[in-house]
């Protein structure tokens, strides 16, 4: 049976207002289950890509579709529904202080359909994925960055989502702990679950697990399938 | 709405975190709130007295009438009786001389001494009428037709004075409290303003997870009521302990003043200020997230 596209995009641009051309007539296909690295240098329009699958940026030109729900002059109440059934780990973690490692990976699921026990049941589990289990009642701002990256993880993968979207989650790390982070994010793709990561990191990308690499340069893209 | 109710304990978490993440400024939001609200109560109180006074005066409002002595007690009291009947008058008695001279001795009180200069007691007996402010003009028509009336002093002057006092108290008690309102809820919307401004980075993160617009606002709702509710306590307590010491020191020193009860004005006060809190803060809180959302 051949897998759904979670994310399909053809002939798309984005056009900031002050005339930037972030993306530039792209085409991307990614099926479900898979993992795919989105890959260039600063500036190229890798996180323009990741706000354009978020809804935080609209395309100029062309069509998007996510998880079915198209990102063209789309309301901000469908925007939001499809928000809920995407796990994103932003480049700045965006945790909030004052409240507790449980409390922000918990604060994902709190407007999502879940019972309050199973809320607390899938924050201990995904913390416990990251490593993070031991660190649940510590406030966010006594943690590393390492660990605020990976209650970041935790937080979207909590929400079980059908799509993880990493925008440079390697940023800042050493070697070591930028592949520890990589494998964590790949461990996370399963049959229902696709996984888009952004990177610089393009030497720890592992082909056991990489189904896609997605290469942006001023804007331009291009990508191959692996295996 | 089964978030919101599901929810309804983090948002009140999440609310004192809130206040607690900002706590100086909050803290002093929370103070400010309770002087305006002090200043409201000062001012709902002052309007309360004042129409208490007014309405007390208008109902002492009364005009005497001189009768011709020839009528004797008995026909004295026969015209009280007839005054009686016409419309506006509540009640009409006799005062004789004696009752005059003991009045008049009060109201001079240690200068009472002048009125020793008489030999005779230099006051007639005269009827008492209490009317109704209102009818004067009606009670004056009345009281020529009767015979044996000689002279009316009906204060004319006073009484439209006292009239026009507590219209003028009643308009401009009503238009100060209503600038007092407006001003509290506009202060209390710009602190709930600034309070999102100051987590514009906490609600841009919710959105983008995609949490309602209603599951952002609410902890901010709820952190704008506690405020305004918390003003409103404080200012309450401080109301009731100034309004006693104030009725007690008014009155001791100005004994003949109607004053109303003071448990009867701190009560009224106690609740317009709680009923206000809540109207003021929820109105407040709504108007400061609607122009947050739209800025």
């Amino acid at each position: 049976m051949k897998a759904k596209a979670v994310i399909e995009a053809a002939g798309v641009s984005l056009r900031y207002p002050d005339g930037t051309l972030a993306l530039n007539n792209i085409d991307l296909q990614i099926q479900q289950g898979e993992l795919a690295f989105v890959t260039g240098p600063s500036g190229s329009g890798k996180t323009s890509l990741l706000k354009l699958l978020l809804g935080m940026e609209y395309p100029t030109s062309g069509y998007v579709e996510v998880l079915g729900q198209d990102m063209n002059l789309t309301q901000a109440s469908a925007i939001r529904k499809l928000r809920r059934r995407i796990g994103p780990v932003f480049q700045e973690f965006k945790l909030l202080k004052g409240r507790t490692v449980l409390e922000n990976v918990i604060l994902g699921q709190r407007f999502l359909d879940v019972p309050q026990t199973q809320m607390k049941e899938n924050s201990l589990d995904a913390l416990k994925k990251v490593g993070l289990e031991h660190k649940a009642l510590s406030l966010v701002e006594n943690l590393s960055w390492g660990e605020h990256q990976r209650v970041a993880i935790a937080r979207a993968v909590a929400r079980k989502p059908l799509l993880i979207l990493a925008d440079e989650p390697t940023g800042n790390l050493d070697k070591e702990n930028a592949l520890k982070i990589l494998d964590l994010l790949a461990s996370f793709k399963d049959n229902k679950t696709s996984v888009l990561i952004t990177t610089h990191a393009t030497h720890l990308m592992k082909s056991e697990y990489t189904n896609m690499i997605i290469k942006i340069d001023q804007g331009a893209l291009e990508w191959e399938r692996i295996g | 709405m089964k978030n919101i109710n599901s929810n309804g304990v983090y948002f009140l978490k999440e609310a004192i975190t809130v206040f607690r993440l900002n706590l100086l400024s909050n803290i002093l939001s929370l103070f400010s709130i309770a002087l305006i609200f002090f200043m409201f109560a000062m001012m709902f109180s002052g309007w309360r007295v004042s129409n208490h006074v007014a309405e007390a005066l208008q109902t002492e409002a009364e005009i005497n009438v001189y009768y011709n002595k020839s009528i004797g007690t008995e026909g004295a009291l026969q015209l009280a009786g007839q005054i009686e009947g016409i419309y506006g008058v509540k009640e009409a008695r006799l005062v004789n001389e004696s009752e005059a001279y003991n009045r008049m001795e009060k109201i001079l009180g240690e200068e009472s001494k002048v009125l020793k200069v008489f030999d005779e007691n230099p006051f007639s007996s005269y009827l008492e009428v209490k009317i109704d402010l209102e009818q004067t003009d009606l009670v004056l028509k009345g009281l020529k037709i009767l015979p044996g009336i000689e002279h009316v002093r009906n204060n004319r002057d006073v009484l439209d004075r006292v009239r026009s006092i507590a219209g003028t108290i009643r308009i401009f008690g009503t238009m100060v409290l209503l600038a007092v309102a407006i001003c509290t809820m506009v202060i209390v919307s710009h602190m709930i303003r600034q309070g999102i401004e100051q987590n514009k980075e906490q609600i841009n993160t919710l959105r983008l997870l995609g949490a309602p617009e209603m599951f952002i606002g609410s902890p901010f709702l709820l952190e704008g009521l506690l405020l305004t509710l918390g003003g409103a306590a404080i200012s309450g307590l401080a109301a009731a302990l100034t309004i006693r010491q104030i009725n007690f020191q008014m009155a001791s020193t100005l004994p003949f003043m109607p004053l109303p009860s003071a448990g009867v004005l701190t009560h009224q006060m106690l609740l317009a200020i709680g009923f206000l809190g809540i109207v003021l803060g929820i109105a407040g809180s709504f108007l400061g997230l609607a122009s947050a959302r739209k800025s």
